[in-house]
């Protein structure tokens, strides 16, 4: 969904005027909020309300950080308190009395850039680590990073729930850890003496009021992070990941890199928090990570809103300070309320004692009843005008896409499949099969159902592997890679079953398929800088040029979550999609599929536009009248095995074909076949 | 105790230690295999049927093990507490399936899970504050009779574990296999859209699915206050890691899976505490999870790979 | 629908309203000025019970100050705030750290009581010292937070203690047990567990240590996770080693089902002890006889037994909370009294109520406790030194759960 700061400049906002004042309340909204926070301290001097505050600020980090990794990329984390605890004791034993080795030459340099200090104690010199504060908190980032992707690492192959299950492990192991390895950690005791932040020679102490800064300043940036990768490519990626893996991999995206960014991000984000969180206490225990801890954070999110990211802030704060504040106030009250009236129940009333109960309630009735969270990711779009509603089918000007090479001169074939054999455990789908697709031409594939077609797309793909055989691409060999790389060098593809990013908008499906020639990474992402900006300008300018090329059936909805569009509307986003990779060969898997019979003209016209401007196109297809249509040869399959190729004519009267379609007795029916 | 006895004691510890995880995993991966759901709600049931045990119990008479029983009134209020475990923990699961987790049936992403995790906090926190947070005091009836095997000690309490567990354990896997309602379950477990078609009440089995795992969850809980003659709050959090962990060794949703998981996490704990350290148990039966995830995403027996990603 | 813009009110109201009560809204019945004495313990969570238990002891000593005027003109009404959070599951030291920041922003609020968790207590220290602010916790036991190595972190104020204790640290009941295995039990070898808290571990390794220099072989040295149900694993291996005597650090969550299994595995003449996380109603609640017999316990209390105080607390005790008191019940009671009798001397002397004042008034007091006689030393520590050695014998003529009765008297732990 675009978001509130997002460059969208698409001619899809109804009433201009309506879209800007949207603009501007929200960013009033975000300033409102920025003043209440630095002004909080100056109305409610309570050093212990501002605590309060400080430590709800602390885990609204922790939340942004999960909300990438959940939120973001769909990766149920379930031990994610083990990087908020490896940032906290990375700062807590680098900037206490904990480790004192023996002093040695070795030390030297980082005396001298003050990150440790020679201390005599008794007779002896040792090491006193006195890493700073500031350093501390990209380093505890890096080193947090570095875990995530030690942890994600194991995950990548694995599917939803396991994924959790492993990650709830390695979230138990690390406490155990910390607290068996005493000599590191000081186990169980926790640590003494972590020395506070400085600032000009001025150390914070107790103080409170500038932790609380330091907070806001943390969970600013990080508000900032997350909404700046979110709205980019990064956060497209982890989008289209988290909602279809595998139509991601085809689009370009590749999945084992996304997936340990996230889990990378996520990390740094605690481990951040972690230093800033032992900074302001002082000490740190092994029995502050444990795994209700990670389950809260988990809590968190999923009631600010899933993917939200000022949703997961609310609902950090907001559960943060109903335990540490409000019920306690309330109780409060109730025993003044107790004292009055003089009931003994309402005086002794402890309602702090039953926040876990309250907390249980709360969670069930929310997932029942508002599971999009307090403030949900995905926000209700503008109703369309009447005339944007109506179809108006696009005067046939042909369809226009600029920037296709044209290769139909190409003596080496676009693809040349060879001897390609894939295996299911005991079952054959594809048998030694050969097809040589000529560049600029058009195959059409077809067979009866299950003689191989979508398994054939999803081993020249990448998605399934073959036993044995070549298959290549303008001469480069291709199987062994994954779908990402095969993306990249020209391959895209529609599926069968549709595959789209269901909650994502049409615009954000599509430009996904730009995403394999893009090239802004997060540093990027965050920065965006000019050229990054350009990049994204000119990548949606290439959206709408496609997508215009379906009348004004796609472009007034770009901004549309594509789960509202119709049946039609969806498989044209997705051949949408496919062709923002600029492809050198396009693959369509029964892109006809569901559409009457003017929708069928009109798209396969389409088709045949594309093929006129030079796109070489292999199209899967049961209704034989587009076949004939659009393939200057028809290759067909039954129980993976090529049974017959030529063009279209004479493989309609193919004697193997007639029997594999209709069965033994029906070849007298064979002239019927014909459109 | 010489080294054999020593092994071999361990050994009898592992399988018990195994057999209280087995049986818990098995209501547990009954449920993920029908609805690919974690249920952490699935151990506060287990807390909830020690207490109802313990209750009926007490209602007999008995305390402690102040009154040893022999025989037939022995099997009779044992019997009594069984049903009353096993027919409150059914019932209260199929009230929190019903109407906390029907209607999340088709909603992907974590939300359900969610959902199990705040059905646990009310479960778990009802019994504290109802019941107070101290360690209770479970009426034991069973006589104390050992035997010895190898130098190895072994207690009634031990074989009436297995003998209870191992009947459950085969009742469920006969009951699923043989029985038409299990065929349905199967079916349900595989493709309920399918099985909706072919005439299954995919609801009324979801129901009975739950009823069945949480009743195993309530004997659980049951044989767990009969053998370890305490129980308070807090019996449902490592117990149910544990547990949880052997079901997916096992193959989640693979019912002799859960057994096998069970065993194999109970031996680790004996054998690993026994030769390492008992401090390390959980790291190690983690590490062993993780490893056994990454070259076997499935389990050791599974082969239901779970279809959400 | 709750839109974002309705959600910053939500938060923003209640805010501004909890600043109501937080500025001091105070109910104007009382005809006595009022001091408040802040009770900080985890009050939810794993630590629940032991922690309510403790404030049932503080909330008892301040009723009774009130009921018998003990401080004249002056009205004592506690504010109990709760160390633990639902986030952690049990005792959370930022938490600890917001309490004592809010007790210090509260004007009224003269001195505290807690924290029990020694977590919790590095995370306030610093913050009480800055304030001159006096808290007396009866339970915390790491000896870091009082020691003068660590002075300049949790006392930086001057150095002056405000960490008191009236209970004694892991840096002597681990060691005086361990003399009195030695000497007394003459234990050639033994077996050492803890429970993974700080308590648990603290007061094994301390006894680890000494046990080692008198010469005790420590066969092995192991932790119990006290969510963890089953201890026949562990038990087993000690049972292989067969050493001459165990020993247990830590509380009642894991020893209740040690003692519990212990019973059927090591041999009844074993000598097994722990220390005074021992001390507690549940060895004969929960566990019982046969299995509780022979255990030994420690507790810092010499004349605890003798006290014809005792009795009487028990009971009141019994009545009001309807449960039996620990060994930390009845430190959180002497701590509620030290503090009593502090603020009553500053009455009687003339001198103004202020927090500086009242930490000093407890720093140089001299209150007869239920414990005997209570006073402190430069860092904080409680200074008697003597450990007393309970063992649980089986008392027939008298209730199963009557402590006084079942946990016999043995004497003086050595002191070296």
């Amino acid at each position: 969904m675009a978001s509130e700061t997002s460059i969208t400049t698409s001619a899809a906002e109804t009433v201009p005027w309506r879209a800007a004042l949207a603009r501007h309340r929200t960013k009033a909204l975000i300033l409102l909020v920025a003043v209440v926070a630095l002004a909080f301290p100056a109305v409610n001097g309570n050093a212990g309300d501002i605590d309060a505050v400080a430590n709800a600020l602390a885990f609204a980090a922790l939340a942004l950080g999960l909300n990438i990794v959940v939120g973001f990329a769909g990766l149920l984390d379930l031990g994610y308190a083990a990087f908020f605890a490896i940032g906290a004791y990375t700062y807590g034993i680098l900037a206490s009395w904990q480790l004192t080795p023996a002093w040695s030459s070795f030390w030297a340099p980082f005396a001298w850039l003050d990150l440790v200090q020679k201390v005599t104690q008794g007779n002896a010199a040792v090491v006193h680590f006195t890493l700073s504060f500031w350093i501390a908190l990209p380093l505890s980032a890096a080193i947090a990073a570095f875990f995530g992707i030690l942890f994600g690492a194991p995950t990548l192959r694995l599917r939803g729930d396991y994924l959790a299950i492993v990650t709830l492990g390695f979230g138990e192991i690390v406490p155990i850890v910390v607290r068996n390895w005493s000599s590191l950690t000081n186990g169980a005791a926790g640590l003494n003496g972590v020395a506070p932040p400085q600032l000009f020679g001025q150390s914070f102490g107790v103080e409170i009021v500038p932790y609380y800064y330091v907070a806001i300043g943390i969970v600013a940036l990080l508000i900032f992070v997350s909404g700046r990768l979110r709205d980019s490519r990064i956060g497209r990626a982890w989008m289209a990941l988290r909602d279809d893996a595998v139509a991601a991999s085809t689009a370009g995206v590749d999945l084992t890199r996304y997936k340990l960014l996230a889990f990378a991000m996520g990390a740094a984000f605690a481990g951040m928090t972690g230093t800033f969180y032992i900074a302001k206490l002082q000490t740190a225990t092994p029995d502050m990570f444990m795994f209700p801890v990670s389950v809260m954070i988990l809590v968190m999110i999923v009631l600010g809103g899933l993917g939200s990211v000022w949703g997961v802030v609310v609902g950090a704060i907001f559960l943060q300070l109903l335990q540490s504040w409000f019920l306690p106030a309330i109780s409060s009250w109730l025993h003044i309320v107790g004292n009055l009236i003089g009931s003994p129940w309402l005086q002794q009333i402890q309602l702090a004692d039953a926040i876990e109960l309250i907390f249980g309630i709360v969670l069930v009735l929310m997932m029942l009843y508002r599971r999009d969270g307090l403030i949900p990711a995905h926000r209700k779009q503008g109703a369309l005008s009447f005339e944007q509603q109506n179809a108006q089918v696009g005067e046939s000007h042909g369809f226009r896409m600029s920037g296709i090479v044209r290769e139909d001169s190409s003596s080496v074939p676009a693809l040349e499949i060879k001897g390609v054999t894939v295996r299911f455990g005991g079952l054959v789908a594809l048998k030694s099969v050969d097809i040589t697709v000529p560049a600029g031409g058009v195959v059409a594939v077809i067979g009866p159902n299950g003689s191989g077609k979508s398994t054939l797309f999803n081993v020249i793909t990448g998605l399934t592997s073959a036993e044995s055989g070549s298959i290549r691409l303008f001469g480069e060999e291709i199987i062994g890679l994954g779908p990402h790389k095969i993306a990249k060098k020209g391959i895209a593809r529609t599926f069968q079953n549709l595959r789209l990013f269901t909650n994502l908008t049409v615009m954000d499906n599509v430009l996904i398929g730009q995403h394999a020639r893009l090239s802004t990474g997060p540093l990027g992402a965050v920065l965006r800088l000019p050229g990054v900006r350009a990049e994204e300008r000119r990548a949606r300018e290439r959206v709408m040029e496609i997508i215009g090329n379906f009348g004004n059936r796609l472009a007034p909805r770009a901004n549309q979550n594509v789960a509202a569009l119709s049946y039609a509307n969806r498989r044209r986003v997705e051949i949408s999609r496919a062709l923002a990779s600029d492809p050198r060969i396009l693959l369509l898997d029964e892109p006809t599929a569901g559409m009457n019979p003017a929708e069928t003209f009109e798209l396969a016209q389409q088709i045949k536009d594309l093929h006129k401007l030079g796109l070489t196109v292999i199209v899967i297809e049961h209704k034989l009248d587009v076949v004939v249509r659009l393939a200057d040869t028809v290759v067909v399959l039954d129980h993976g095995e090529k049974i017959a190729e030529g063009r279209p004519d004479e493989v309609r009267r193919n004697e193997e074909v007639l029997r594999a379609y209709l069965g033994r007795n029906a070849q007298a029916g064979s002239a019927g076949i014909a459109a | 105790m010489s080294p054999t006895a020593l092994f071999v004691q361990q050994v009898i510890n592992g399988l018990s230690l195994g057999g209280m995880y087995a049986l818990l995993a098995l209501g547990f991966t009954l449920i993920y295999g029908i609805l690919e759901l974690i249920n952490f709600a699935h151990f506060s049931v287990f807390l909830w049927g020690s207490f109802i045990g313990m209750w009926t119990l007490e209602a007999f008479g008995l305390n402690g093990q102040s009154v040893v029983l022999t025989g037939l009134p022995l099997i009779g209020v044992l019997v009594a507490a069984f049903v009353a475990s096993m027919l409150f923990c059914g019932i209260l699961g199929v009230v929190i399936e019903r109407y906390s987790l029907r209607p999340l049936r088709n909603v992907t992403g974590p939300m359900a899970m969610i959902t199990t995790i705040g059905v646990s906090y009310i479960l778990f926190n009802v019994i504290l504050l109802g019941a107070g947070a101290d360690t209770k005091n479970f009426p034991n009836p069973l006589p104390e009779l050992r035997f010895h095997i190898l130098g190895a000690t072994l207690d009634l309490r031990v074989i009436l574990i297995w003998i209870v567990s191992g009947a459950l354990m085969l009742g469920l896997w006969f009951f699923v296999q043989r029985s038409r309602l299990g065929k349905a379950m199967r079916a349900t477990a595989q493709d309920p859209d399918a099985a909706r078609m072919m005439g299954v009440d995919v609801d009324r089995v979801i129901l009975i699915a739950f009823f069945a795992g949480s009743a195993l969850a309530g004997a659980a809980g049951l044989i767990f206050g009969l053998y370890y003659n305490f129980t308070s709050y807090i019996i449902g959090y490592t117990a149910g890691l544990r547990a949880f962990t052997a079901a997916v060794l096992g193959g989640i949703g693979n019912v002799p899976g859960a057994m096998l998981g069970g065993l194999i996490i109970g031996l680790i704990e004996s054998l690993g505490g026994q030769f390492i350290a008992v401090k390390w148990t959980d790291v190690i039966i983690f590490s062993i999870l993780v490893l056994v995830l990454v070259f076997r995403p499935t389990g050791l027996l599974g082969t239901l790979a779970p279809s959400k990603s | 629908m709750l839109t974002r813009r309705a959600a910053g009110k939500l938060i923003a109201g209640a805010a501004a309203s909890t600043t109501l009560v937080g500025a001091g809204f105070r109910p104007a019945f009382a005809a006595d000025k009022v001091i408040k004495i802040g009770i900080t313990l985890p009050l939810t969570g794993a630590d629940a019970e032991g922690a309510n238990r403790i404030k049932y002891g503080a909330l008892l000593s301040i009723q009774q100050a009130n009921d018998s005027g003990a401080v004249k003109g002056y009205t004592l009404v506690p504010v109990v705030l709760n160390n633990a959070t639902t986030t952690a599951g049990q005792y959370d030291p930022a938490q600890a750290a917001t309490n004592a920041r809010k007790l210090v922003s509260d004007p009224d609020v003269m001195a505290a009581i807690g924290p029990e968790m020694s977590g919790d207590g590095k995370a306030m220290s610093a913050i009480y010292s800055e304030a001159n602010f006096a808290t007396i916790t009866p339970a915390s036991t790491n000896p870091d937070i009082t020691s003068p190595k660590f002075a300049s972190e949790y006392r930086p104020n001057g150095g002056k203690a405000v960490y008191f204790r009236t209970v004694t640290t892991d840096a002597l009941q681990g060691p005086y047990m361990a003399n009195y295995y030695a000497d007394v039990l003459k234990v050639k070898s033994v077996y050492i567990l803890d429970d993974s808290g700080a308590y648990g571990v603290g007061i094994a390794d301390t006894f680890e240590a000494r046990a080692k220099e008198k010469g005790i072989k420590v066969l092995g040295r192991d932790r119990l996770d006290p969510t963890e149900a089953d201890y026949t694993v562990s038990l087993t291996k000690i049972k292989g080693m067969n050493p001459d005597g165990l020993y247990y650090g830590g509380v009642q969550g894991a020893g209740t089902k040690l003692v519990k299994q212990a019973y059927g595995v090591l041999p009844q003449a074993m000598p097994k002890g722990g220390g005074d996380g021992l001390y507690a109603p549940e060895m004969l609640t929960a566990v019982g006889f046969p299995a509780a017999e022979g255990w030994y316990c420690t507790i810092a209390a010499p004349h605890l037994t003798d006290n014809p105080a005792v009795q009487p607390f028990v009971k009141l005790y019994e009545s009001t909370w309807h449960t039996q008191p620990d060994d930390y019940a009845i430190t959180a009671y002497d701590a509620g009294l030290v503090i009593t009798a502090a603020l009553a001397s500053l009455v009687d002397a003339g001198k103004p109520i202020t927090r500086a004042n009242v930490r000093e008034a407890i720093q140089t007091s001299h209150t007869n406790t239920l414990q005997g006689p209570v006073a402190f030393d430069e860092n904080g520590d409680i200074v008697n030194k003597v450990i007393s050695v309970f063992q649980i014998v089986e008392n027939k003529g008298a209730s199963l759960t009557d402590m006084n009765a079942q946990f016999k008297y043995i004497g003086t732990a050595p002191t070296s």
